[in-house]
């Protein structure tokens, strides 16, 4: 395969995700979306390093596999909290804060 | 190759161990709070004193520097680092009293070195794998930390707020490093600011986006018109002590990494983005400013004021093309509003801790109920609103000159000098009501007893801030000789 499908697919992923940032309230949803872009980053990462025969762009992307799983961890124990605390985990209803 | 001696190195040895071991030490003792807080402190203080003594040397090298490792030595990342451990400092400090009641303080302390290593290795690193990682290690610990009174539903909305919008910028920053190592093949900035020079025009589109994601990922940071909703809510929410940390230790973190980057990287790319980074700083510190009149809760008013702040920072990275006080101006008042924006939030912690209360109404008296807290915060808000002779005047006074300079080459130049002093005034305005609240309202009121954390900020910071406005030649030859060279290459 080219690069430049590799690309194209990673740049749809980013649209993806960025279009579920903008449009879905969902505290879950959202964590899906920012998952998605980092994956998309990771594909481009992988695909520009087979490219351009250096290995560090892997390494990267490995780095950054395991940067996201740790903020997922954290990302996760937050939605929980809020879930005990509201029955819900829908942040447009989160409202204690405003002003 | 790195020294083993190397600044950043040393210090992430001090804090990562002092924050390493912390946690073990609390599992077997809880109640040994006040000693988590003042080994916290003294790690701080080691590494603080490590910076200096570095300086003191001549072992570090002026401007910053790019070269073939991921960490530099350089003057640049060690203006950043010394703002950024003060305010660890501080906010440890604020929190000894505000965090009292809750549990696993060896685990907060310790959060707080983490956070604080990561922002020093961003301000210090010279490739895009080190600054991802070190930025992704200076964020994970603040999201824990602001929703750390975890039975209270506002920290908890606080930090969920936060974590989303961190998580976007994280993952945006890392599509933008993606890209720009596709473009030039390595994540060294320096080559990576040299293959963009060099680029071919037909991929100039995906050098462009690239630049996007940066500003996007970094502005989420620091509180950049328009991506900043989150911010707010964040600071109202979150212990105070955390929202110092946040306003004004990680926000810089962002500053750092945006002139290692964007700014360097502007040039590399020949792309005029200088008008579109005005034009951002003054929808920044427009709205920042005049959100913040409105407000009656006073947290929510300073990160309004925050927010208003980056509009003026980001003015010196604006005109950093055609003037070489834009980008010392940006560091200058960085470094400044470190400690106006840090003092401000200790004393709301210390006004939480002794009185619980946040609302601007309520704080009536404060000069007869918390007479220290009161004058750290009354002279606080006036070097932040730019007051002579405090030292948020000289800041100002040096960006608002830069501006003015550039007026010389870009017709637009002086315009964010105009906006920027009537956007001190406008803030003179909302802060003059806080002063007045509290000493020109409320009858009668005892004075109540006041934290010794906060006092101990505040009794520094009113030096800080009233001495080096008094006299401050040394800060300013200081950040002469941490300005990077801006060359277009």
């Amino acid at each position: 395969m080219a690069l430049i499908e590799f690309v194209l697919v990673s740049v749809a992923l980013l649209g993806v995700g960025i279009y579920g940032l903008a449009v879905k309230r969902n505290a879950i949803r959202m964590l899906f979306a920012v998952e998605i872009i980092i994956n998309a980053a990771n594909l481009n990462l992988v695909a520009f390093s087979r490219h351009v025969a250096d290995s560090g762009g892997q390494s990267l992307a490995l780095f950054s596999i395991a940067v996201a799983a740790a903020e997922v961890a954290v990302g996760l124990a937050l939605v929980v909290v809020a879930y005990r605390m509201y029955r819900d985990i829908d942040i447009a209803k989160f409202r204690s804060l405003k002003g | 190759m790195l020294e083993i001696t190397t600044t950043p190195l040393v210090i992430m040895a001090i804090l990562g161990v002092a924050g390493v071991s912390l946690p073990l030490a609390g599992m077997r003792r809880p109640d040994l709070r006040h000693v988590y807080a003042g080994v916290s402190i003294a790690a701080l203080l080691i590494s603080l004193g490590y910076v200096a003594y570095q300086f003191a040397y001549d072992m570090v090298q002026p401007g910053a520097v790019f070269d073939a490792d991921v960490l530099a030595d350089d003057a640049f990342g060690g203006i950043f680092a010394i703002a950024m451990i003060l305010v660890a400092i501080f906010s440890v400090a604020g929190s000894i009293s505000y965090m009292r009641d809750q549990r696993y303080p060896a685990v907060y302390y310790s959060l707080i070195l983490l956070s604080a290593i990561g922002m020093v290795l961003v301000a210090y690193s010279t490739d895009l794998v080190m600054l991802f990682v070190a930025w992704e290690l200076m964020s994970i610990p603040t999201y824990v930390l602001a929703g750390f009174m975890k039975r209270n539903p506002m920290s908890n909305e606080a930090a969920l707020k936060y974590f989303l919008f961190g998580a976007m910028s994280s993952a945006i920053i890392i599509y933008g490093i993606s890209l720009a190592y596709g473009l030039t093949g390595s994540t060294n900035i320096s080559e990576v600011i040299v293959g963009m020079a060099a680029l071919d025009h037909t991929m100039m589109p995906l050098a462009i986006l690239a630049a996007g994601l940066f500003i996007a990922g970094f502005g989420f940071k620091m509180g950049l018109v328009p991506f900043h909703m989150w911010l707010p809510d964040t600071y109202e929410g979150a212990p105070q002590p955390i929202t110092a940390l946040l306003a004004a230790a990680t926000k810089k973190a962002g500053f750092a990494a945006a002139i290692r980057i964007i700014v360097m990287g502007m040039a590399a790319l020949h792309l005029d983005w200088a008008l579109a980074l005005g034009i951002i700083a003054v929808m920044t510190m427009t709205i920042g400013n005049v959100a913040a009149i409105m407000q009656k809760n006073l947290s929510r008013m300073l990160a309004y004021s925050s927010i208003g702040h980056a509009g003026y920072i980001l003015i010196g990275l604006a005109v950093a093309p055609y003037t070489a006080a834009g980008l010392q101006g940006s560091i200058y008042h960085v470094f400044n509003h470190a400690v106006m924006k840090g003092a401000a939030f200790i004393a709301i912690s210390g006004i939480v801790a002794a009185l619980a209360v946040t609302h601007i109404e309520k704080i009536k008296g404060l000069g007869r109920r918390m007479p220290i807290t009161a004058i750290g915060m009354t002279i606080s808000l006036l070097a932040l609103a730019g007051v002579p002779p405090l030292n948020g005047f000289w800041s100002k006074l040096m960006l608002f000159g830069a501006a003015l300079d550039s007026g010389s080459v870009v017709w637009w130049g002086p315009w964010l000098a105009i906006a920027g002093v009537l956007n001190s005034a406008l803030s003179l305005a909302y802060y003059g009501w806080v002063m007045r609240k509290m000493y020109f309202e409320g009858e009668g009121e005892k004075r109540v007893g006041e934290p010794r954390g906060v006092i101990a900020v505040m009794v520094f910071s009113i030096i800080f801030m009233v001495g080096l406005g008094v006299y401050p030649d040394p800060v300013i030859q200081f950040v002469e000789f941490a300005t990077p060279a801006f060359v277009v290459p």
